[in-house]
C-alpha cells in the first residue's frame, strides 16, 4: 500500500488582474525537502500565500495527507499542521522574543483567571532558540533590538514552535551569514529525517541543490519542470527560469553618438550600498538596473535622487556645461531629475485629489512658491498629456483613485514630463500594469529616449529590460557587478550575474564567513 | 420646475451656505428678537477672534497636523498686550506688536519641534496648550488687567460702515487665505503634503519648512486673536480662549476640512464659524438652556461630518 503524499496540488489556478498561477501540479512526499525556484514575479509567493491561507485559490485542488485542504485563513493552515516562515519578517517589535515565538499558543496557567505562564513561555522559547542558534539572546528581551539575521532565525523558531507536518521556508537565508545558513540547513535535514515535509524557496541556487531532494521551477505562473536535485545544475535551473519567448522589440532609432554626459556618479556609497558605485549617464539612453529583490536597485535610484544621505562619493549633474552636486530631492528636481518610486500608492499618488492636480504637483520648471497657478494653462497642459500618453479617464477632475494602475502610472510620468525633466529615474515602472499598458509605457520610454531624455529603470523583469534598454547594469548583493551593452544582452547571462554575489560566496566559504553583511537597522 | 432644479443644484454645491441660511431663517421666524441689530452685533462681535484662529487651524489641518494650543496662546498674547500697555505703559501699537510676536514665537516653537524633530503635532501643541496658559497666568498674576476704552475702538463698529475693524481684518484674512490655498503653488504644496507626505517628498517638495510655516502662522493668528479679544473685553483676561481650539476644529470640520489632511476650505471654515455663532445665539434667543445648547451644538458637528462623508461618497459614485 503506498501512503498518500503529504501535499498534493493539482491544476491550481490563481489570477489577480492577470493570471499568476496557471495549472500548477505539485506533489511532495513525507520527509521530502522540495525547493521552488523562479524569477521575481514567477508566482512563488502567491503559491506560499495560498498554502498559508492568506489567499484563496481560484481553481484546482489541494490535499494534505489525502484530505482536501481549503484554508479560509491562516488559522486553518496552522490547524492543518502547516508552518510558514515568511519572507517578510512578521515579528511584533514591542513583544519579547519568547512572546513572539509562542504568540499563537501562549502557555497559560490558572490564577483567578487564566494568565500567561511566563516560566513555561520562556523555557519553551529557550529550547527553540537553542535549536535555531539564538542561544545568546535573552528570551525576555524585546524583539526591537534584534538584528535582521536574528529576526530571520526568530521567524524560523516561530515556524517550528509546534509540531508541523509541512514547513514552508520562503527565502530563509536572505539575511543570514554562511555559518548561520549552514546551521539552518542542518535543522532542515533533521526535520525532514523526522518526517516533516519542507518547501524551500530561495534565490540561492547552490543552497537549493545542497539542501533539497527535488526542485520545481516556476516561470510566469507555470510550473515548467520538477526534477531531482541530483540531475540538475545551477545553469540548467537558470535556463529553465528564463526560457521564455522574447517579446518583439519596439522599433528604435540609433543613438546619437556624441551624446553628452548628464549625470556622473563617482564612488557613491550610502548606508544601504556599502560598495562604491561608479556610473555615467548620457542623454538619449535607457539604462536598466537588474538584480534580485534586495540587490540594491531601489536603494541606488533613491540615492541618485538625493532621498538618502550619501556616506561617500558624489552625484554630479551636468547641464549645458554647468555642473551641480545633487544633495537632496529638491535640488534633484530643480536640476531636471525625476523619480518614480516602486510603490505607486505610497510614494507617488495623492489619493483623493484630481487627476489634474496629481499631474501638476511639482509645477512646471519656473514655479515660485507664492505664485498664482494659471489654471487655464494647467488644464490645457493636462489635456495635452492625457492625449499624448492616452490616459484613460472621464475628465481631468476625476479622482486619481478611480483610474487603473497603468493610467495612474502614466499620470505620474506626466507629472515629470510637465516639469520637463531630463533624467527619469523609474523604479518598477510597469509593476501591477496590464500587458497592453506595459507596451504603451515601453513605447513612451523609447519615444522619450529619441527626444534625448535619459531614463534609468529598475525592474525585476529581465525581458522588460532587454526590450527597452540600451544598457543594463546588474546589481548583486548591493554591489554593481556587471554592465551589458545591448549587443550582448542575454537573459541567462544577466540572471547569472544577478546571482553571482550570492553563489560566489559559497565557493569561498572557507575564506569568507559572512556572505551578506546584513543591514543592521 | 427648471428653477427648482437650479436651486437644488446650487444648494448641493453650497451645502454649508444653504444650511447657514436655513438656520438664520429658522431662528428669525421662531424668535422675535433674532433679526434685531443687537443680536447681529452680538454675533459679529464674537466672530473676529474665532475666525482668525480657525483660518490658522484649517491650514494646520490641511497638512495633516493639529494645533491644540491656539486657545492658550491667544490667552497668553492677550495677557502680554494688557501688561505691555498697562504695567509697562507702552503705546498700544507696540503692545499689539508684542502680542503678535508672542503668538508667532509660540507657533514657531511648535513648528520647529513638529517639523524638524518629527514630534507629533498633537503632543507638541498639547504641551504648548499647558505652557502658554501657565505663562498667561504668570504674566497677569492671574488677574484680569483692565486696559482702557482706547483699545476697545478696535472691536467697535466703525462709523458709517457698521462693522468693527477687527471683523474687516478677519474677513480680508479669510479671502486672502482662501486665495493662497486654492490659487497658488504654496496652497497646492500644502494639500500635497497633507494628502501624501512621502509622495510630496519624492516630488522634490521638502515638507518641513511648510509644516513649520503653518504652525507659526497659526500661532501668529492666535496672537492677533488675543489682541482682538483684549479689544473686545477692554481688558486682558488670562482665562481668555479656554476651549477655543475645539471651537476652531469644529468650525473647520463643519466647513468640510478633513482631520486626515489634504482637504479643506477656508471659506467653508468661515461658514462653519458663522454656523456655530448663529446656533449659539439663536438657541439662546429661543430660550434653550445652556446644557441643551451644548447637546445640540455637539450633535450638529457630528451630523455635519456625516453629511459631508455621504456627499463625498455620492459625488465619487456619480
Amino acid at each position: 500500500m503506498t501512503e498518500s503524499a503529504r501535499l498534493s496540488i493539482s491544476n491550481l489556478d490563481k489570477a489577480f488582474a492577470a493570471p499568476v498561477l496557471i495549472g500548477v501540479n505539485l506533489t511532495i512526499a513525507r520527509g521530502e525537502v522540495h525547493a521552488i525556484v523562479g524569477e521575481n514575479g514567477a508566482g512563488k509567493s502567491t503559491l506560499v500565500n495560498i498554502l498559508a491561507g492568506n489567499l484563496q485559490k481560484d481553481d484546482g485542488e489541494i490535499s494534505l495527507d489525502g484530505n482536501i485542504y481549503e484554508p479560509q485563513g491562516p488559522r486553518d493552515s496552522y490547524a492543518a499542521g502547516i508552518a510558514c516562515a515568511a519572507q517578510e519578517l512578521s515579528s511584533i517589535e514591542t513583544l519579547s522574543v519568547a512572546e513572539n515565538i509562542s504568540l499563537r499558543a501562549l502557555p497559560k496557567k490558572k490564577f483567578v483567571i487564566d494568565i500567561i505562564d511566563e516560566g513555561a513561555l520562556n523555557a519553551k522559547a529557550l529550547k527553540l532558540m537553542q535549536r535555531v542558534g539564538l542561544q545568546n539572546i535573552d528570551p525576555t528581551s524585546s524583539t526591537e533590538a534584534l538584528s535582521l539575521a536574528d529576526r530571520q532565525l526568530l521567524e524560523i523558531a516561530k515556524a517550528i514552535s509546534f509540531d508541523c507536518q509541512l514547513l514552508i521556508l520562503d527565502e530563509p537565508t536572505a539575511a543570514l551569514t554562511t555559518p548561520q545558513a549552514d546551521h539552518l540547513h542542518s535543522i532542515v535535514a533533521d526535520l525532514a529525517a523526522a518526517g516533516t515535509s519542507i518547501i524551500y524557496i530561495s534565490h540561492r541556487l547552490d543552497d537549493v541543490l545542497a539542501v533539497a531532494d527535488n526542485v520545481s521551477v516556476l516561470r510566469d505562473g507555470e510550473l515548467v519542470v520538477t526534477t531531482s536535485t541530483k540531475q540538475t545544475s545551477v545553469p540548467d535551473l537558470v535556463g529553465e527560469m528564463t526560457g521564455r519567448n522574447q517579446t518583439t522589440a519596439t522599433e528604435r532609432r540609433d543613438r546619437v553618438s556624441d551624446a553628452g554626459v548628464v549625470l556622473d556618479v563617482t564612488d557613491l556609497t550610502t548606508g544601504d550600498l556599502p560598495h562604491a558605485i561608479n556610473l555615467t549617464l548620457k542623454s538619449g539612453e535607457i539604462v536598466g538596473l537588474a538584480g534580485l529583490a534586495g540587490a540594491g536597485r531601489s536603494e541606488l535610484l533613491s540615492a541618485l535622487f538625493g532621498l538618502v544621505p550619501l556616506t561617500g562619493g558624489t552625484v554630479r549633474r551636468m547641464n549645458n556645461g554647468a555642473e551641480h552636486a545633487v544633495l537632496n530631492a529638491g535640488q534633484a528636481v530643480r536640476n531636471g531629475i525625476a523619480y518614480l518610486g516602486e510603490d505607486r500608492q505610497s510614494m507617488g499618488l495623492f489619493p483623493g485629489q484630481s487627476l489634474l492636480t496629481n499631474m501638476m504637483v511639482p509645477g512646471s520648471v519656473d514655479t515660485k512658491t507664492l505664485q498664482y497657478i494659471d489654471k487655464k494653462r494647467e488644464r490645457a497642459d493636462g489635456a495635452r498629456f492625457v492625449e499624448k500618453l492616452s490616459i484613460r479617464c472621464n475628465n481631468l477632475a476625476q479622482d486619481i483613485r478611480q483610474l487603473s494602475g497603468g493610467n495612474q502610472q502614466k499620470a505620474l510620468i506626466a507629472r515629470w514630463l510637465h516639469r520637463d525633466s531630463d533624467i527619469l529615474l523609474l523604479d518598477e515602472p510597469t509593476r501591477g500594469v496590464d500587458v497592453g499598458t506595459k507596451n504603451a509605457i515601453y513605447d513612451l520610454l523609447i519615444r522619450l529616449r529619441q527626444k534625448g531624455k535619459t531614463i534609468v529603470m529598475a525592474s525585476s523583469e529581465i525581458d522588460e529590460l532587454t526590450t527597452v534598454c540600451d544598457r543594463i547594469l546588474v546589481l548583486s548583493d548591493r554591489k554593481l557587478v556587471r554592465s551589458f551593452e545591448r549587443s550582448d544582452f542575454s537573459e541567462q547571462d544577466i540572471l547569472a550575474a544577478a546571482f553571482s554575489e550570492f553563489t560566489a560566496s559559497v565557493d569561498n566559504q572557507s575564506t569568507s564567513t559572512s556572505r551578506v553583511a546584513s543591514p543592521q537597522r | 420646475m427648471n428653477i427648482w432644479h437650479s436651486i437644488r443644484r446650487h444648494a448641493e454645491d453650497n451645502f454649508i451656505l444653504a444650511s447657514l441660511i436655513l438656520l438664520i431663517l429658522f431662528f428669525g421666524f421662531s424668535s422675535d428678537n433674532f433679526f434685531s441689530v443687537i443680536t447681529l452685533t452680538t454675533i459679529l462681535n464674537q466672530l473676529p477672534a474665532l475666525t482668525v484662529v480657525t483660518v490658522g487651524m484649517t491650514l494646520v489641518l490641511i497638512v495633516a497636523g493639529i494645533d491644540l494650543s491656539v486657545g492658550s496662546v491667544m490667552g497668553f498674547c492677550a495677557a502680554v498686550v494688557g501688561v505691555a500697555a498697562v504695567a509697562w505703559g507702552l503705546p498700544l501699537w507696540m503692545a499689539f506688536l508684542m502680542g503678535l510676536g508672542t503668538g508667532l514665537i509660540c507657533g514657531a516653537v511648535n513648528g520647529l519641534l513638529v517639523a524638524y524633530l518629527s514630534l507629533p503635532s498633537f503632543i507638541v501643541t498639547l504641551g504648548m496648550l499647558e505652557m502658554a496658559r501657565g505663562l498667561a497666568y504668570m504674566t497677569t498674576g492671574s488677574q484680569t488687567t483692565y486696559i482702557g476704552s482706547q483699545i476697545q475702538s478696535l472691536a467697535l463698529p466703525l462709523p458709517g460702515i457698521g462693522v468693527s475693524a477687527a471683523l474687516i481684518f478677519a474677513i480680508v484674512l479669510v479671502i486672502a487665505a482662501q486665495l493662497v490655498l486654492t490659487k497658488t503653488v504654496l496652497g497646492r504644496y500644502l494639500v500635497a503634503i497633507g494628502t501624501n507626505e512621502q509622495a510630496a517628498r519624492m516630488s522634490g517638495i521638502d515638507p518641513r519648512p511648510y509644516r513649520l510655516m503653518v504652525l507659526a502662522v497659526s500661532g501668529a493668528l492666535a496672537g492677533i486673536a488675543g489682541i482682538f479679544n483684549a479689544a473686545y473685553l477692554g481688558s486682558a483676561d488670562p482665562n481668555a480662549g479656554i476651549g477655543l481650539e475645539l471651537s476652531a476644529i469644529a468650525a473647520a470640520v463643519i466647513g468640510g476640512t478633513s482631520l486626515m489632511g489634504g482637504r479643506g476650505s477656508i471659506i467653508g471654515a468661515f461658514a462653519g464659524v458663522l454656523i456655530i455663532a448663529v446656533l449659539q445665539n439663536g438657541l439662546a434667543q429661543i430660550g434653550v438652556s445652556e446644557p441643551t445648547k451644548r447637546l445640540i451644538t455637539g450633535a450638529v458637528i457630528i451630523i455635519a461630518v456625516l453629511i459631508d462623508r455621504w456627499r463625498a461618497k455620492h459625488a465619487s459614485a456619480s
